[in-house]
Parts: structure tokens; C-alpha cells; sequence
């Protein structure tokens, strides 16, 4: 198992995953300061967590209640 | 006085509805006038015609030049602009320049008693202090010409109150046209009053022209006890009610010497004479009720 | 125009207060990104993956630049686009359909300057957007793969600029034009299905962003690229034109 961790090359996927993070948190920031979502805040908080690039993009597009 | 709102022949008709029939008006400058009549009565419809944001089917409206102020009954604004930006933002877009809408924003977010949150963002608001912010944008420019759509009905009666005082202190330096339902509001501040009913306007004239219209010719004599008032009563033609005799005099100015001749030399004791006045609701029921 | 810069704050403070300006770059970079890298780490991921049969190999196409690029853009065309649709098709009809227009609309104020207001907030969005998913694809594809010559990928990029200024245009028509939900599916047709019509053309408006890519291929038939550039901005402007001209139209029906 190491030795396959070892083997990914780390430098260049690490781009990726601090923008995947970025992005996570920014949605994760907007939700806690927002008053009011399309659903359940706590269900929001699992979207964006688990659902990978698409969590921020629907929470961001369809949970985000303005006015 | 100039005029500063003339209405001639205003119609909507939706579809085959027709929601507001021809309306004829003026409005004065510094008056303040009450839109009254009961829910559906094309209230709605006849301030957002004169805001120019639906086209009437026929008629005219004339205002004297400058921007309008208006306030919708339910006002919505955007969470994320603090109330000082917005109301900034509308004094700008009425054409302040850039130097003074930020003060005049502030002052006017002060008079409506919003001064302590000028930066909150609007998101966090509660009813009444959005209510008073949409005030404070409809008067933020100094309009000739304000139109408030219900400005009190969805407040708990402080925020009534306080809302109330603010709209009287405006009523010195801009002619304000306002709908209600709620009567106790006209009645304490208007110069006209505009009944509308089925979208028509059955009725018109000051309050206390209105009211010498629907007034009864009944007097009230109440006495301290009701075998005074019936003892009363087989003297002089009245109903008695309790301690109380209604007579009706049909006279517009009546001679009352009869009365209390009747009064004196029987040596009645007599709480109260009052002529009977018609209350502002009780009107509001006669003109709803006559079809 | 009265009240531009006004209008333009607003509009600002909107697109900056939720995010707008940096989630969305933040997702085309990662759309630059994915196809450099997964194709790059393909047979990897096949063997991680497993279950390959013994002996089994398939032989991956040899990839130039060019191929990476044009697979980035082929997901700012299908995610990025649909980010961009959904995020804005709201901009004028959900104004007016939740009220917040009526305070707005009530005063005198130039629908040319809302409408311009709006377009030029979004295409800087759109802007920032393509700068980031380009300049991912571009980072990974130089470091996996080989290099761009810079003054076709810039014209390859200033391309699909353009392309998705007709983009917005139309979203912001669509929106002036219909309520949010007949708005969203007018746009999606115009944007998506009239892709389709460039497998008959080259000179269309939908042709401009893979024109673009054949710039860098110098493979371009200029006249038609031409074609397509000066479609798109007479599309972009006519859709502009209409869209203020709705706006105006569809005054009485914000919320009151």
C-alpha cells in the first residue's frame, strides 16, 4: 500500500487537490455566514464534502437562498 | 395649493376583468390621502399604475415633474447590500449626485430610526426595520409624490406606531397617497379619502365631509340611571338604550331649544347630549354594504 | 446610460458577495485540468483499477498540445457552459420575479445601463473563468505533455473570449425576455443544440471555439474563421440589442 502511495506522483497532482480544497472551503465558509439555504444546512455540509467537485457546484448554484 | 397628481378616466382591465374602473382624482401638493376599500378592491392596482410599472388600459395620469416615491406592501430588497448601501444606491439612481446621496442616505436612515444598523446587511433584518428601509429609499430623494401600498398593515402596533409618526412627519413637505384597510390609520392621518370598491371609486371628500354625508341625525341623551332615560322618554319621542335616549332630529342645524326645555323643566340629570358621529369603520361598511 | 457605474457597483457587489467571482474560475480550472491529467495517467489508472486481463494492453493515441487543449474546452463547453447558464439565467427574470426590480424599475433608470451593467459584471466573471480553466489545461499540458506556441494559444484564447460573450448575451436576453424557466430551456436550445449545426459548418458562431483550437493546428481556413468571429459579434450585439428592448418590455411584470 506504501509503495502505491509512494508511486503517485505528488507534485503534480497537488494542483488538483488545493484547488478541489479551495473551492470546498469557500462553499463551506458561504454556508456558515449564509442565513437561510434550500434545504437543510447539515445536508449541505455533506454534499459539499462528499460529492467532489459537483458538492460546491450545486450547493453554490441551487443552495444558496438569496432574499 | 398647486396639484400634483391629476388622475382622469384610469382603467385596467385584465383579460375580460375589469379591475379598476374609470378613476378621477387630484392630489394637492403636501396632502395626504387614504386609499381605502377592502381586499381585491383594485387598491394595488391603481398605486402601481401611477408608479408607471403597469400600463393602464385607458386614461390619464399627469404628475408634476420629479421622481415619485414608492413603497411596495411587500418590499423586497437584496440581503447582501447593507442598508446604508441600498438606500445610497436609490438616492443615486433618482439622479442625487454622488457627493450627497451618502449623507442623505444616512439622515434618512437616521429619521426612520434604522441610524444604529446602517451597516448591517439587509439579510439579517426583521419585518418592521424592512419596512422602514423601504421607506427611508421612497423618501430618500425628496420626492413630490409619495405612494405607500399598505405601509403599516403587516406591523405588530409599536412598529405601527413608529412607522405612523414617521409618515406624519412627512406629511408637511410631500403629498402622500396611501392604501389601507386599516381604518384607525385614515382617520388619523388624512387630508381625502378615496373609497374604492369593485375598482370603482364610490366615494370621496375629506373626513369630515364623508362624514357629514353618512352622519345620522340621531342625538344621544344619557341620563345616570334607565329609569331616568325611560322616564325621559315618555316625555319626549326617543328609544331608549339603558341609561340612554336616541332621539332623531332631521334638521341639518337643528333648534334644540325643545330639547332642553324638556330637559329643565323636568329637572332631569343629564350625563351627556352628544350628536351621534359615524365612525370612520362604520362608513367604510355602509359604502362596502351599498351595492 | 445614466446610472452606469451605479448599476455596475451593484452588480459587482452581488457577483462578489456570493462567491461568484471565485468559485466559478475555481471550477474551470478544474476542468483545465482534468483532461491533461487523466489522460496523461490513463494506463495507471486502468492497471489501479485492475482487473486487467493478462497481457492486455491498449495502445493510447499519441497526443499533441493541441489535443489536451481541445479536450479542456470541450468541458468549458459542456460543464463550464452549463455553470454559466444555471448561475446567471436568474440575473433579470428572478429580479422580477421575487420583487427586488420594483424598487429599481420604479425610479427612471436606463435599461440599457442595467442590461450593459449586468452583461459587462458577468463577461468579466466569464473572463476570469477562461484565464483559469486555460491556464490549468495550459500548466498541465506543458508539464505532461509539450509546449504552446504563444501567439496562436493567445489567439486560441482570445477566441473563445469572444465565444463566450455571445454566451452571456444570450443567457441575459433569454432572461430578459421570458421567465427563469422558459429562459433556462431558450438558452440551453440556442447554446447546446445549435452546437450541432457545426458538423455541417465552419463559419457559424458554435464553430468559433474548436476554430480556435485550429489555429494552434494552423489547420484554419481563415476565411472561415473570420466568418465565424464576425457571426458571433453580430450575434452578441444583436442579442444585446434585443435583450434591453425586452427588458423595457417586460417592465410590468416584476412582482409589486
Amino acid at each position: 500500500m506504501m509503495e502505491e502511495l509512494a508511486k503517485i506522483p505528488w507534485a503534480v497532482i497537488a494542483p488538483l487537490i488545493v484547488v478541489q480544497l479551495v473551492l470546498m472551503i469557500v462553499a463551506l465558509i458561504d454556508l456558515r455566514r449564509i442565513h437561510t439555504t434550500n434545504g437543510p444546512k447539515i445536508l449541505w455540509v455533506l454534499i459539499i464534502l462528499f460529492a467532489n467537485l459537483l458538492g460546491p457546484i450545486l450547493y453554490f448554484i441551487i443552495g444558496r437562498k438569496q432574499s | 395649493m398647486t396639484i400634483v397628481l391629476e388622475v382622469k378616466g384610469l382603467t385596467k382591465q385584465f383579460a375580460d376583468k375589469v379591475v379598476v374602473h374609470p378613476l378621477e382624482f387630484t392630489l394637492k401638493s403636501n396632502t395626504s390621502t387614504a386609499l381605502i376599500g377592502p381586499n381585491g378592491a383594485g387598491k394595488t392596482t391603481t398605486l402601481s399604475m401611477l408608479t408607471g410599472l403597469l400600463k393602464p388600459t385607458a386614461g390619464a395620469i399627469q404628475i408634476a415633474k420629479g421622481d415619485i416615491g414608492f413603497l411596495p406592501q411587500y418590499p423586497q430588497f437584496y440581503p447582501w447590500l447593507s442598508a446604508l448601501e441600498f438606500t445610497e444606491m436609490a438616492a443615486k439612481l433618482s439622479g442625487l449626485p454622488t457627493k450627497t446621496a451618502k449623507l442623505e442616505a444616512q439622515k434618512t436612515l437616521e429619521f426612520v430610526g434604522l441610524g444604529d444598523v446602517l451597516h448591517k446587511k439587509i439579510a439579517t433584518f426583521s419585518g418592521g426595520m424592512k419596512q422602514r428601509l423601504g421607506i427611508s429609499q421612497a423618501i430618500v430623494h425628496k420626492p413630490k409624490l409619495l405612494l405607500l401600498d399598505e405601509p403599516v398593515s403587516a406591523l405588530d402596533p409599536i412598529g405601527r406606531r413608529e412607522v405612523m409618526n414617521v409618515l406624519k412627519d412627512l406629511q408637511q413637505e410631500t403629498t402622500i397617497l396611501y392604501s389601507t384597510h386599516i381604518l384607525n390609520d385614515a382617520e388619523e392621518m388624512t387630508d381625502q379619502l378615496l373609497f374604492l370598491r369593485d375598482g370603482q371609486l364610490v366615494e370621496q371628500g375629506t373626513l369630515s365631509e364623508v362624514r357629514q354625508r353618512f352622519d345620522e341625525p340621531n342625538y344621544i341623551v344619557e341620563f345616570y340611571s334607565a329609569k331616568e332615560a325611560q322616564l325621559f322618554a315618555s316625555h319626549f319621542i326617543g328609544e331608549v338604550r339603558g341609561c340612554s335616549v336616541y332621539i332623531t332630529i332631521q334638521d341639518e342645524r337643528p333648534n334644540m331649544n325643545e330639547l332642553f326645555e324638556c330637559l329643565n323643566n323636568n329637572s332631569f340629570q343629564v350625563r351627556k347630549v352628544e350628536r351621534q358621529t359615524a365612525s370612520l369603520e362604520e362608513i367604510f361598511m355602509k359604502v362596502v354594504d351599498r351595492a | 446610460m445614466r446610472g452606469l457605474p451605479i448599476l455596475l457597483q451593484k452588480e459587482f457587489r452581488e457577483a462578489w458577495r456570493s462567491w461568484k467571482f471565485l468559485w466559478i474560475p475555481l471550477v474551470f480550472a478544474i476542468l483545465g485540468m482534468s483532461d491533461p491529467l487523466t489522460n496523461y495517467y490513463m494506463m495507471d489508472i486502468l492497471h489501479a483499477v485492475g482487473n486487467l486481463p493478462e497481457g492486455f494492453d491498449i495502445q493510447l493515441p499519441e497526443f499533441v498540445p493541441a489535443d489536451l487543449l481541445q479536450a479542456s474546452i470541450g468541458q468549458f463547453q459542456m460543464i463550464g457552459l452549463l455553470v454559466l447558464l444555471a448561475s446567471f439565467i436568474g440575473s433579470i427574470s428572478k429580479e422580477r420575479a421575487n420583487g427586488t426590480a420594483t424598487l429599481l424599475y420604479v425610479r427612471s433608470i436606463s435599461f440599457s445601463a442595467y442590461f450593459i451593467s449586468k452583461f459587462l459584471v458577468i463577461s468579466a466573471i466569464g473572463f476570469v473563468s477562461a484565464v483559469a480553466g486555460f491556464a490549468a489545461s495550459v500548466y498541465y499540458t506543458t508539464v505532461l505533455y509539450g509546449n504552446f506556441e504563444i501567439g496562436t494559444l493567445l489567439a486560441c484564447f482570445v477566441t473563445y473570449f469572444i465565444w463566450l460573450l455571445l454566451v452571456i448575451a444570450v443567457i441575459l436576453m433569454m432572461s430578459a425576455t421570458f421567465n427563469t424557466m422558459i429562459a433556462a430551456t431558450g438558452a440551453f436550445i440556442v447554446i447546446f443544440i445549435g452546437q450541432f449545426l457545426t458538423i455541417l459548418w465552419d463559419f457559424l458562431p458554435w464553430s468559433l471555439p474548436s476554430n480556435g483550437v485550429l489555429l494552434i493546428r494552423d489547420m484554419m481556413y481563415m476565411q472561415d474563421y473570420w466568418w465565424s468571429m464576425f457571426m458571433t459579434v453580430m450575434f452578441t450585439i444583436i442579442s444585446i440589442a434585443i435583450g434591453i428592448v425586452m427588458m423595457k418590455k417586460n417592465t410590468s411584470m416584476v412582482k409589486i
